[in-house]
């Protein structure tokens, strides 16, 4: 247990952790708000940087800044020039100088903060002390220098340090988070409550919100150089969190390469799914939203202020369960059509043998490659002579054909997986070609039709371009297409669009999940995208 | 006595069978194709009526259209960095989840949602997204206090396009990765540890195991993915409408501006076949890929 090697990997993990708060000390003293507010503003025309008159004035507010110093202020002088070309040609020029009082305030002042996000803060920095105490206490305990009642103690020490280092990292979101709503929401709070308390008592209720009172008389001067927010100056604070985390792993578990490894590979795989859920996030949240909310421009909450289900039953007066209705009927028709004809294509295709089965093949893998798309306008003369324009079975019929080359392609991988013996029997015992396929093979197939089915059904769900071009009565449009008449071109109902967007989404995304297994076998012998 | 021999009495058996799937292809596919082949050596009026042959005067006429260099410069940019970037990023990923790790179903599972969501839905999201005045990318980063500022994250039309190359990539790499994913799990293990035993580093691994074995199951997923980002339409659709000006249209959405909104049938006829020339060029390596991938076995 004791061994040299041990001990290098602990003090390996002591100046890790060592480290780590150091680096959490730097970033707490660094400001957090920085702002200056003018106490005293001067104009000075015709005066140029440098001149006489310019001399005179900056002179004049040297000593008057002295006098805010001598006060205890922490003040400076800043100057803005503004240069004008008049009507004669001249030029001239207006230098506006400020004396400035600094206001900054660091993390540290959060540990005496009163507020919601001061509290968090208070247990961010108890968690973190806590969790280096622990590893601490934990290496120690793994050494010769012990106190004797840590001996076999120290494995319970370093869990504690890396859960406790664990939640000092996730509390550091959550505060970044509720200091900086406080922030807007003390603001636009205070703004109301200037009608009936006065000027004054907002000025002391933001300097206690910001300054824990210390901004004294001059803080009316001081709000009035307030703009914008914080910095993200608390996002530097992750990386340390995270160096503590890891080294209270470290000593937990071992080897640092592999620890730095698996933390890079969580760390990717929790980005990736951060990132492709966010749109998904944005959905929920939009769809759940009033329409004021949608639209607000400074709108300081992650989730809806109230959640609006209404707007769920908003959509179902707007036509959605008709789109609903029509797409189920396409994707649902184009997916039996297609499973149809791809069956019995797909059989002769893996059992029998025939003059032309290899151009046929090349067929099927050629007609998979053209997305309808291109087709467009052969597509919309073609429906406009078989009068299928404008028709929910026109669409389907489109589908079903665009979707026959992967159906085939897939089926024929999926029987020929499957050994013939079966239905030879079935053969020999007097079955016929057609009963020996439906009683033997297609149970025998059963999870890669299922697959088939499922995908061709997704890929109908989903189609968009050929509806815009064939469909243009209301009543037939699918859900693709019928979601966009929440976006017209002056006014978008971001929360209809996505409460329909929702409904169009969940039951594809769990068929989809329900899927992907048996898809990605299936995959790189057939290719497939919807 | 093998089913064969059975159908060998009946020869003409297998077309029966092969029947309902040509007609259903031949109809709605191989038909389209010929009428637009049609179309573009006729001469069409503005409402639509189909006149004689003239030649190829639709060609010319579409490639001295203002905006035909723009549209195809962007088609090619729109294709080479959708597919390059996904592939590259889409390659990384299937690596990474083809580590063995805690959650790694659920990881998967939801890398399953931009394959699985409709293109126009997504489209739109995304376009909320980065709405300069209320998009949700400026109020998540600042309530985070990561800007200060909300910033206009659609400035110009060539950051649109930009992002509508993004919006592309973020919906294809979900299919490159599983499609390599398909092609990792194949890979023998013993391999690895056989070359470990030889003193192999990662890259070596990754460069001369990883690499040749999956490169059949990245081609595929390359080809396809040229062929579908090509012909992808809803994502510049929704997010610009090729706005302003056609600067951000890609080929695809820019015949059907040309022949449902601007009434010009002609050369949109033109740009199809010329489309589908292109798309023809692709499919022919990849069924020679594939053929000879199906030879093989």
């Amino acid at each position: 247990m004791k061994s040299p090697e041990l001990k290098s990997q602990n003090r390996r993990a002591l100046a890790l952790l060592l480290l780590g708060l150091i680096l959490a000390l730097i970033l707490m003293s660094l400001p957090l708000y920085r702002f200056n507010a003018a106490i005293l503003t001067k104009k000075s025309s015709n005066t140029f940087v440098g001149d006489e008159k310019y001399q005179s004035v900056m002179a004049e507010l040297e000593t008057t800044a002295e006098e805010y110093r001598a006060q205890g202020f922490d003040v400076s002088i800043n100057e803005s020039v503004t240069e004008r070309v008049n009507s004669k040609g001249e030029t001239t020029s207006l230098i506006t100088f400020t004396i400035d009082q600094v206001f900054s305030k660091n993390l540290f002042s959060f540990l005496t903060a009163s507020l919601p996000a001061g509290h968090v803060f208070r247990l961010i920095f108890l968690c973190a002390l806590l969790s280096a105490l622990c590893a601490a206490l934990g290496l120690v305990g793994s050494s010769d220098l012990l106190p004797r009642f840590l001996d076999g103690r120290a494995r319970f020490l370093r869990s504690a340090a890396a859960v406790l280092a664990l939640i000092a990292l996730l509390l550091v979101p959550v505060f970044a988070m509720m200091n900086n709503f406080a922030f807007g929401r003390q603001l636009s709070l205070y703004g109301q409550e200037l009608l009936t308390e006065g000027k004054e008592a907002l000025y002391r209720k933001m300097d206690l919100f910001l300054f824990g009172g210390a901004a004294g008389e001059n803080i009316g001067a001081a709000l009035k150089g307030l703009s914008g927010r914080p910095s993200g100056m608390l996002c530097l604070l992750l990386p340390a969190f995270a160096l503590m985390l890891l080294c209270a792993v470290q000593i937990r578990c071992g080897a640092i390469k592999s620890t730095l490894l698996r933390g890079l590979l969580y760390t990717f795989v929790v980005v990736m799914c951060i990132v492709v859920l966010y749109p998904y996030y944005v959905m929920l949240i939009t769809a759940f939203r009033s329409n004021a909310e949608t639209l607000d421009m400074y709108f300081l909450h992650m989730f809806p202020t109230r959640w609006i289900w209404s707007n769920l039953t908003d959509i179902i007066h707007r036509d959605v369960p008709r789109f609903l209705l029509n797409s189920i009927f396409v994707a649902g028709g184009a997916t039996v059509l297609a499973m149809l004809c791809g069956i019995p294509a797909a059989y002769a295709m893996a059992r029998m043998n025939f003059a032309g089965k290899k151009p046929f093949l090349g067929f099927v893998i050629m007609s998979q490659m053209f997305s309808p798309v291109v087709l467009l306008i052969g597509i919309s003369q073609l429906m406009n002579t078989l009068h299928l324009n404008d028709s929910v079975v026109g669409l389907m019929l489109v589908n079903a054909a665009f979707n026959q080359a992967f159906a085939v392609w897939l089926l024929r991988g999926t029987f020929v997986a499957i050994s013939p013996e079966m239905e030879q029997a079935a053969l020999i015992d007097g079955c016929g070609t057609v009963s020996a396929l439906i009683r033997v093979l297609l149970p025998m197939a059963a999870p890669g039709i299922v697959t088939t089915l499922i995908f061709v059904f997704i890929n109908a769900w989903n189609e968009y371009t050929i509806s815009t071009v064939l469909i243009s009565t209301a009543s037939n449009k699918p859900i693709t297409v019928g979601i966009t008449q929440f976006s017209s071109f002056n006014m978008i109902e971001w929360q209809y669009l996505f409460a329909a967007s929702l409904l169009a989404t969940i039951p594809v995304v769990i068929l989809f999940m329900s899927i992907e297994k048996h898809l990605t076998a299936g995959l790189t012998s057939g290719g497939v995208k919807g | 006595m093998t089913v064969n021999a059975i159908q060998g009495k009946r020869k003409w058996e297998p077309y029966i069978w092969l029947l309902p799937s040509i007609v259903l292809i031949a109809i709605f596919v191989v038909f389209p194709i010929l009428i637009v082949f049609k179309l573009s050596f006729s001469e069409i009026s503005q409402g639509g009526v189909v006149g004689g042959f003239i030649g190829f005067q639709n060609y010319t006429e579409a490639v001295r259209l203002p905006a035909f260099k723009t549209v195809m410069l962007n088609t090619l940019w729109w294709v080479l960095s959708v597919v390059g970037l996904s592939t590259v990023l889409g390659f990384i990923v299937a690596l990474v989840l083809n580590q063995k790790f805690r959650g790694r179903k659920i990881a998967r599972s939801i890398l399953v949602f931009p394959w699985a969501t409709s293109l126009v839905i997504q489209a739109s999201v995304w376009n909320y997204i980065i709405k300069y005045e209320y998009g949700s990318l400026n109020n998540v980063l600042l309530n985070l206090g990561i800007i200060n500022q909300a910033i206009n994250w659609r400035s110009s039309y060539t950051v649109e396009f930009i992002w509508e190359c993004g919006v592309g990539i973020f919906v294809t790499v979900p299919f490159v990765a599983f499609c390599v994913l398909s092609g990792l799990q194949s890979i023998d293990g013993s391999l690895y540890e056989a070359a470990t035993v030889d003193g192999a580093g990662f890259w070596d691994k990754l460069w001369n195991i990883t690499l040749p074995l999956v490169r059949p199951s990245l081609t595929v997923s390359t080809v396809l993915n040229i062929i579908y980002v090509f012909n992808s339409f809803p994502i510049v659709y929704t997010m610009t409408k090729g706005a302003p000006a056609h600067k951000t249209d890609t080929m695809i959405t820019y015949l059907y501006m040309l022949s449902f909104y601007e009434r010009k049938k002609g050369p949109a006829t033109a740009l199809s076949v010329i489309g589908f020339l292109i798309l023809c060029v692709c499919a022919g390596v990849y069924m020679m890929g594939v053929m000879r991938k199906e030879e093989e076995q």
